[in-house]
């Protein structure tokens, strides 16, 4: 192993990936260290259940494909990820035997939500047209830049005319939540649930106050759902692909002890094998702000003000998600299916969650460490990628959403129920596909909460999105303001992990935006099209 | 009166925005390189089927230097860039489309740093609004273009 490079960054998920790679195009002579065996962090695809099924462990979602700059600058495809965009994106499976299908082509949903309630079936097609604008100008101007503040994108807001010019769009919706949004522009309790379960499956709880402000744009892209072909592992083997073809290097196995400060310079890392490297102009820690703060600094190195606010005010997610993962014979078949035979074609399904009041129960109980009554969402991918499993087999994806630490027996009792809750959440899917039987189920995986804390240990709390999604926790506040702008207190160290604008999920946002700030340091002239 | 897109045309945009940049009480400090990329959509006469044209705006300290057809070259640092079919932009310039709208609703993409955006609103507004206070000529057709290019001008 060489002892100096250029850039030294801390952690090779997508975030450091992508960093690296652009950094290393930039000619700068750049590692990225992964305490791991494998690069990718949440880009993980693992063979949980039988050989031959591959499984998405964390990210199987890609709802930013061809709208995140990395992905054309570093020709993420032309390094073998390949995206595919399902015909039948999501369904609502409901108690009554009914469904309701979200299609890639708009008209289609519009149909199938007019079977519930025409004019709730117009208004979501006008709020479509309308935040599917929002999505280009937002995501192109606010989303791959550094955050601005919630006041001052509200006050532009007003200031352009926004209330008057849109029929959704609204200052106000700062002060509101997700619920009362669907409930001022809805009527049918099912539209509502299907748009109110989206919202959560992007990480956004619905009845948090505030959070309505984001909703337009996830409406925006309701029908912009990816999914990788070969698993999502493909994405970071992409990545590590244009980070090496450009002389960059990723080492795996390589845990960080410490970050090492000298007169305020932060000027390299020492490894847990007590190897030393040194960074001759950046160190980039990708990973939580706890550990980047708290345990790669020395106490010294830190403001002290800092450090206390590392431990009382970084705000994670309240709650987090509870998987199985299966291997099976036969896709499911679901009884809704003779209401909209397209529901056997949904990628990701809703299973029961038939108003929003639903949603928020289980918000409530999943606040006070309970368990819900299992109604998980059901992903199968092997629909629309045959090559995730062996020929005429399918892997099978539920999802629950869960509390970290259980109220009876902290985290720590998930070990202990992680099959019993599983079989549960088998049960829940079975009741509105019979056909999951036992015979057609060849195998399951369960994966807990404490598995994602323990496998990401930079998930603290198992929170995948490594940051509460709030209002005070968005934009610049996040993950806390003076931390905000990807810079740090420490001259050369920089944050460009998920814990910054814009948030987790496989964006390449907060590498990206500390790219344009350590381009703007380090005066990179950038090859990469900025604006 | 001056035919869209020709030097006298940017000229009388210069002339406009500086009037009306002149009536603002804060204006950005610094300078502000903006490109503008339209794209022949069929229906403008403007720009051929499938090609595009590109303009550049300079502003210095709120007031803009210079207004002409062309691309950044290597040296030059873009703040925004503006991109869509050219009719959309015809339709700005004529004063027919409310350009706050076709960026809202995704018509004309526009790329570059929210902040500043946001923070200059009244600036960005006083730019977009001086279109509408130019008299342009149209001597392929005017927008809108209902009758298709050839019919239009007739």
């Amino acid at each position: 192993m060489r002892e100096t490079y250029d850039a030294i960054i801390v952690g090779a998920g997508h975030n450091g990936l992508t960093l690296g790679a652009y950094l290393a195009r930039s000619g700068l002579d750049t590692v990225v260290l992964e305490r791991r065996h494998e690069e990718g962090g949440g880009l993980s695809t693992e063979e949980l259940t039988l050989s031959g099924f591959l499984h998405n462990v964390h990210a199987n979602y890609h709802t930013f494909v061809d709208l995140a700059p990395p992905v054309r600058d570093l020709e993420i495809r032309r390094h073998g990820a390949e995206y595919v965009r399902p015909e039948v994106q999501m369904a609502s499976v409901f108690d009554d035997g009914t469904a309701l299908t979200v299609h890639a082509d708009l008209e289609r949903t519009v149909e199938s939500m007019a079977r519930f309630d025409e004019e709730d079936a117009e208004t979501f097609r006008r709020l479509h047209l309308e935040a599917h604008g929002y999505v280009d100008l937002l995501l192109g101007t606010l989303m791959y830049q550094p955050p601005m503040s919630v006041k001052e994108l509200t006050k532009a807001l007003a200031s352009f005319g926004v209330d008057e010019r849109s029929e959704f769009l609204s200052v106000k919706l700062r002060r509101e939540s997700i619920d009362e949004f669907l409930d001022q522009h809805f009527k049918h309790p099912k539209i509502k649930a299907h748009l109110a379960f989206h919202a959560a499956i992007c990480g956004y709880t619905t009845d948090v106050k505030g959070l309505a402000i984001g909703f337009p744009l996830l409406v925006g892209k309701i029908d912009n759902w990816h999914l990788c072909v070969g698993g999502s592992h493909r994405i970071a083997h992409a990545l590590w692909r244009d980070l090496a073809q450009h002389g960059g290097t990723m080492i795996s196995d390589a845990e960080v002890d410490h970050i090492v400060v000298d007169g305020n310079r932060a000027v390299g890392v020492r490894l847990s094998d007590g190897t030393e490297l040194v960074a001759r102009k950046l160190v980039a820690s990708t990973v939580d702000v706890e550990q980047t703060f708290l345990r790669f600094l020395n106490p010294g190195d830190v403001p002290p003000e800092l450090a206390e606010r590392v431990k009382t005010a970084v705000k994670h997610k309240d709650w987090t998600l509870f998987s199985v993962h299966l291997a099976m014979t036969a896709p499911p078949a679901y009884e809704a299916a003779s209401f909209d035979p397209d529901v056997d074609r949904a990628w990701v399904v809703n299973l029961g969650y038939g108003s929003p009041a639903d949603l928020d129960e289980d918000w409530r109980l999943v606040r006070s460490g309970l368990l819900p009554d299992p109604r998980p969402n059901a992903a199968v991918n092997t629909l629309y990628d045959p090559t995730d499993a062996p020929a005429g087999h399918f892997t099978g994806l539920l999802r629950q959403f869960a509390p970290f630490a259980l109220a009876d027996g902290g985290e720590g009792e998930w070990d202990s129920i992680a099959r019993w809750y599983g079989e549960r959440c088998i049960r829940a899917w079975r009741r509105y596909a019979p056909n999951i039987t036992d015979d057609v189920i060849l195998d399951w995986a369960p994966y807990t909460p404490l598995e994602i804390a323990r496998k990401m240990v930079n998930m603290v709390g198992g929170d995948w999105m490594m940051g509460e999604i709030s209002l005070d926790n968005l934009l610049d506040q996040r993950p806390l303001p003076e931390l905000s702008q990807y810079r740090t207190p420490i001259d050369a160290l920089y944050l460009a992990g998920s814990t910054q604008h814009p948030h987790g999920f496989i964006t390449f946002g907060p590498a990206y935006n500390a790219l344009q700030v350590i381009a703007d340091d380090l005066g990179l002239k950038p090859w990469w099209r900025r604006i | 009166m001056a035919d869209v897109y020709t030097e006298e045309w940017f000229e009388a945009v210069r002339a406009a925005i500086n009037v009306r940049v002149a009536n603002l009480r804060e204006v950005p400090k610094g300078s502000i390189l903006i490109a503008v990329d339209i794209v022949g959509d069929a229906v403008s006469p403007y720009v051929e089927a499938g090609g595009e044209r590109h303009f550049l705006v300079q502003i210095d300290d709120g007031q803009c230097s210079w207004y002409r057809e062309g691309e950044p070259d290597e040296t030059q640092e873009l703040s925004f860039r503006f991109l869509g079919p050219a009719a959309a932009f015809d339709e700005v310039a004529a004063g027919l489309l409310d350009p706050i709208d076709a960026a809202l609703k995704g018509t004309i993409r526009v790329r570059g740093d929210m902040r500043f955006l946001m923070r200059q609103a009244d600036h960005v507004k006083a730019l977009l609004e001086a279109y509408r206070t130019i008299e342009t000529t149209w001597p392929r057709g005017a927008p809108p273009y209902v009758l298709g290019c050839e019919t239009a001008n007739a």
